[in-house]
């Protein structure tokens, strides 16, 4: 059995959501099947009430787990993975079927500094993985990223090849799992620096998107993206299920 | 000589220092600079930032002293880059140097740190002795030394305080 490490520096209950993780993802506990009373689990990992009932409800929240009054908690059947291939940054601002490349421009560390420390709830001196990157799409850059990822979150990810890979593949392969995006679109304007990228004036307004990527409680990664704005539309889709499916999809 | 230490046993990690690419400011450092170590009451001789290009690639060191050098007004710079000494009224020197410091300085500390940083052009291995960094440091007048692994991965720094430690513990010994 797994045991809590009270030296880590993670949280016990987030330690704990680990665990639990790992045990529906090796079918320890298959879909369907029963935890442990919150009293049993308390004793297993000599663990306080609370921790154990945050660890669970923090899974019931990301829709591993479900409560059935009266009953006790259960292994929910899951659909996260197509939620994360359906939400990354080529679909959402790409339309579907657009053959593109990827040129990395800098793939490098520095700080937290700005407000990068206060959206990925970290100080500002901690390392982070910078990455840079232009999406080509007939010989044309059309999307300009700039990705910020805690380095003790994967510090691997510096040595990896990511014109090949994409990130969440990468994420997926360090066990690192993202369960919750958060998106914020907007109009901004290109920076003298932007400008040169895309061959346009400085000031264009272009299409912004903002997102914050959450493992759990924990924010991952955040993602600024700009896209050249006489350029193709863009296409939304998130698929949680079969049941709850909602499609988006906006052309100029 | 007196030590079988090698440069693996006394290198210090490269997360120890705070890491910046080379596009950012002098006064972005600045304020690195003061966060990491200076806020914090942490003084790991020396307080160094360590400037990277966009392939993670070692560039350069950049000490307190680099950024300090980075502000000084261009007509005190001499062609070899030392500052001009004038000795004769320090008094007056002091008002020079603050009305310039207001005007000329506030815009310098916008420039990029590579313009001021120590360029990374000595490095040591982890298998090296000792000696052998105290013997670049005294001869390219560093105190921070990166050490790279089969001449391409950069796994660690040495720094003058742990090679002298290491050194004169040996002398005092015999």
């Amino acid at each position: 059995m797994e045991i809590i490490d009270r030296e880590n520096h993670q949280k016990l209950y987030v330690q704990l959501i680990d665990i639990f993780k790992k045990k529906m993802g090796s079918k320890e506990w298959t879909v369907g099947s029963q935890l442990p009373t919150e009293e049993d689990l308390c004793k297993m990992y000599g663990l306080s009430r609370a921790t154990v009932r945050a660890a669970v409800l923090e899974l019931v929240r990301q829709g591993y787990l479900f409560r059935q009054q009266g009953k006790g908690t259960f292994v929910k059947q899951l659909a996260t993975d197509e939620l994360i291939m359906l939400t990354s940054f080529r679909e959402l601002m790409l339309e579907p079927g657009v053959e593109f490349s990827t040129e990395v421009i800098a793939q490098t560390t520095m700080m937290a500094v700005g407000n990068i420390g206060n959206l990925l709830n970290i100080s500002s001196d901690k390392h982070i993985i910078y990455i840079k990157r232009k999406t080509i799409v007939e010989n044309k850059p059309v999307i300009l990223q700039e990705i910020h990822i805690p380095l003790h979150i994967c510090p691997h990810l510096l040595d990896e090849d990511i014109t090949a890979q994409s990130l969440f593949g990468l994420f997926k392969k360090y066990k690192v799992e993202i369960t919750r995006i958060r998106n914020y679109f907007g109009i901004t304007y290109l920076s003298a620096e932007e400008a040169q990228a895309f061959n346009l004036t400085e000031g264009s307004p272009t299409l912004l998107l903002n997102q914050l990527f959450f493992s759990g409680e924990t924010p991952v990664m955040y993602i600024r993206s700009v896209k050249r704005h006489d350029s193709f539309g863009f296409a939304i889709e998130f698929k949680k299920s079969a049941s709850d499916e909602r499609r988006f999809y906006v052309k100029r | 000589m007196p030590t079988d230490k090698r440069i693996k046993d006394v290198m210090v990690g490269i997360f120890e220092y705070p890491h910046i690419p080379y596009w950012f400011s002098i006064d972005q450092a600045m304020r690195i600079i003061k966060v990491s170590f200076i806020s914090a009451k942490k003084y790991p001789e020396p307080l160094a930032i360590l400037v990277f290009d966009e392939k993670y690639n070692l560039l350069g060191t950049l000490t307190l002293k680099d950024m300090l050098r980075g502000l000084e007004p261009k007509f005190m710079r001499t062609p070899t880059g030392k500052a001009q000494v004038v000795d004769e009224d320090e008094s007056a020197l002091s008002l020079v140097w603050d009305s310039l410091f207001a005007k000329e300085s506030k815009d310098l500390a916008k420039k990029p740190v590579n313009e001021v940083m120590t360029p990374a052009k000595f490095f040591i291995e982890p298998g090296d002795p000792l000696t052998k960094a105290a013997y670049m440091m005294i001869h390219h007048d560093l105190i921070l030394l990166p050490v790279l692994e089969n001449k391409k991965k950069f796994v660690g720094l040495v720094r003058m305080i742990e090679i002298f430690d290491e050194l004169s513990e040996a002398i005092l010994k015999e």
